[in-house]
């Protein structure tokens, strides 16, 4: 096998890990086909060191963590304004149509509509609740290192994945034991 | 906020998401990065990453650039030196002459402004501002309006 093969290879096994990686903490996914390709284009280059490496899941995460994460502060504050508001009109529009029809979400769904139905909330999220979600529940971060990661406070990472957990179990109709007061 | 609340609704959206797996990278993503590194290996030496150049070429432009930097460090003390020698009044003079003419600026533009507001009206310039900022306001609208366009294109 030559060196391309093998690299090509490599990229077939992990391409799947880093594109969920970059979509679900981008929600775009032009955005995240770039930084899976630019994670790739970087393991190509010391792809002699990392080839066989235990930690090698973790470094290709991490690059595509932080490459997603800087993609989005580059981005964000030129266009976050008007991406928000076609983000809210999209998102009530869809609410009405996704679950007006079915009470109990569960029995209504297969597994994997219901997949795709976490998948397509967690994508409505808006930047500011998804990405410390993500970082938390995907890359098992503790909110300490996702507010240095994001250089915001403690008490605001908390609050948005509090506020996003929220608007999950809106969206997918979860019912808790106990009930928020 | 009840704590026992936040407990059971971490536990339920982690185990949703938990359960979600990997998503599917799409299927041309594999070619679409080879070509990329093809066309990158296809590069001649000087026009890729600096960090990827021999070792040679490495040095040689590291050592062009210090000699660069250095010969402007020179050039800028050796002038500044015979400035300073040859006639410094005159030199120091004409500094003062510029920095007075640039200090002088705001007061010339608010006088202007000041003569604007009597022949035009104020209505007529407070209507200039806001279709200046209504201007503004399209061009970043429009603006993003093609961004989406484009990469919802891709």
């Amino acid at each position: 096998m030559t060196d391309a093969q093998q690299f090509e290879a490599f990229v077939r096994d992990y391409q799947n890990m880093v594109f969920s990686t970059a979509m679900r903490l981008l929600a775009n996914q032009s955005d995240a086909e770039d930084v899976t390709q630019e994670t790739f284009l970087r393991a190509y280059e010391r792809f002699g060191e990392l080839q066989g490496s235990a930690t090698l899941g973790g470094w290709l995460k991490t690059v595509a963590t932080n490459l997603s994460l800087n993609h989005l502060t580059r981005y964000r504050s030129r266009w976050s304004f008007f991406s928000e508001m076609m983000r809210h009109g999209e998102e009530d529009e869809e609410h009405e149509v996704e679950f007006a029809a079915a009470d109990n979400t569960d029995d209504a769904l297969t597994q994997s509509e219901r997949r795709e139905l976490v998948e397509q909330a967690l994508q409505k999220l808006s930047p500011k609740e998804r990405v410390p979600l993500v970082l938390y529940h995907f890359e098992g971060l503790r909110y300490e290192e996702i507010a240095e990661k994001l250089g915001v406070s403690l008490g605001k990472v908390k609050t948005d994945i509090f506020r996003a957990r929220e608007v999950l179990r809106r969206k997918l109709r979860l019912k808790l034991a106990e009930e928020p007061r | 906020m009840n704590p026992e609340y936040e407990k059971q609704l971490e536990a339920a959206i982690d185990r949703e998401l938990k359960g979600l797996g990997e998503l599917s990278a799409p299927a041309t993503l594999t070619s679409r990065i080879m070509r990329t590194l093809e066309q990158r290996a296809a590069l001649p030496w000087y026009r890729r990453a600096w960090q990827t150049w021999p070792v040679a070429g490495q040095v040689a432009s590291l050592t062009a650039l210090l000699v660069v930097f250095g010969g402007v460090c020179f050039g800028v003390v050796g002038l500044l030196q015979a400035a300073s020698t040859t006639a410094p009044a005159h030199q120091i003079g004409g500094w003062l002459t510029g920095v007075g003419a640039v200090l002088k600026t705001p007061a010339v533009l608010a006088e202007v402004a000041v003569l604007a507001v009597r022949q035009l009206g104020m209505p007529l310039l407070v209507g200039c501002i806001a279709g200046m900022i209504l201007a503004y306001v399209a061009c970043i609208g429009l603006g993003t309006v093609w961004l989406r366009l484009a990469v919802a294109r891709r």
